[in-house]
């Protein structure tokens, strides 16, 4: 038996909760086991059939009567806030929104001070914080100035030594003169004999063995 | 000008196995089982609780707000209202009491009959 329901549950399911009615669908004749069960009529006698209609009267007639009168009240509640917007009504309400402005206008002064004493201590504490700031840049900018300051005095003071074009020519010969010889070797004990064509001076303290 | 049958106070349940809860409430007469109620108006505890009692909460204000905009009532919800003194008590009541009344008798005689029975037999 698959119902158009338990279908829409299998295609979206949990997507909607409903509540699915727990019965067979309209369209599902009758069971073969109930064709011919006839359904016992309730018996009412004749005394209760009449009693019967006698209290539904006298409660349908009382019902009425009750749903009269709340209807009655609420046309009565409703005109009376209709006649709340009559002259009296009226003045009155004007009266009303003459003393709300009042109080209103008050409060707005009050808040007017309020709000200029915080902005007079706002822009206060604002022009405090970009003079710190503005100090602290100045500050850094001074050490910076100090610094770079600092290094050109030492460049100035080494290119004393520089080779410049005047004094390359004799540069050149000093070097030619003077040759350097970074070659070295070691033997076992860990001594360092420097020059690799020269035999250079021998070092000058001899090493203890690394071996023994 | 008088509001024709648009909204229903009727009992909603909404317990679960072996719990019922009703909600009593105001809703739009086709309203489904999906769909939100208009107002809930109150609830009904249909299980005794220790004390032996059946707890109603009704919102009586509300109640004859609905009923002067034309607002009928179900016969449960009638029947809670009649025994809760708001309105006139329902037939439904009345009618259940004296058919149980009638069972009860029924009852006593058949004990009678029975208890004449053993006594003749002994």
């Amino acid at each position: 038996m698959l119902s158009s329901n338990n279908l829409l549950k299998k295609v979206l399911p949990n997507l909607i909760q409903t509540a699915g009615a727990h019965r067979k669908p309209r369209w599902l004749p009758v069971a073969k086991s109930k064709i011919y069960r006839i359904p016992k009529r309730p018996v009412i006698t004749e005394e209760e059939r009449l009693e019967l209609l006698r209290i539904n009267n006298n409660y349908k007639t009382q019902m009425r009567a009750i749903r009269r009168f709340y209807h009655q009240d609420m046309i009565k509640q409703k005109s009376s806030r209709e006649s709340a917007t009559s002259e009296m009504s009226q003045r009155l309400e004007a009266e009303e929104w003459t003393r709300c402005i009042e109080i209103n206008d008050k409060w707005n002064a009050q808040v007017a001070t309020e709000r200029e004493e915080r902005r007079k201590k706002e822009i206060a504490a604002m022009e405090e914080y970009a003079l710190a700031r503005m100090e602290k840049k100045d500050i850094l900018l001074r050490e910076k100035i100090e610094k770079a300051s600092a290094e050109i005095r030492r460049e100035k003071e080494l290119s004393s030594t520089f080779i410049t074009p005047e004094t390359l020519d004799s540069a050149i010969d000093h070097a030619i003169a003077n040759p350097t010889d970074y070659n070295f070797a070691i033997d076992l004990k860990g001594n360092v004999y420097k020059g690799r064509d020269t035999m250079a001076a021998p070092p000058t303290e001899q090493k203890a063995s690394a071996t023994n | 000008m008088y509001v024709y049958a648009m909204y229903l106070e009727i009992m909603i349940l909404t317990g679960c196995t072996n719990r019922p809860f009703y909600h009593i409430s105001v809703t739009h007469r086709r309203r489904l089982n999906s769909q939100p109620v208009i107002e809930q108006l109150g609830s009904y505890d249909p299980m005794p609780n220790i004390n032996n009692e059946k707890l109603v909460a009704l919102n009586l204000e509300r109640l004859k707000y609905w009923l002067g905009q034309g607002a009928h009532v179900s016969n449960p919800v009638g029947e809670l209202l009649g025994l809760s003194g708001f309105f006139p008590i329902h037939p439904r009541s009345y009618m259940a009491a004296w058919r149980n009344r009638r069972i009860e008798r029924e009852n006593m005689a058949k004990q009678l009959e029975l208890a004449e029975k053993s006594e003749t037999a002994a």
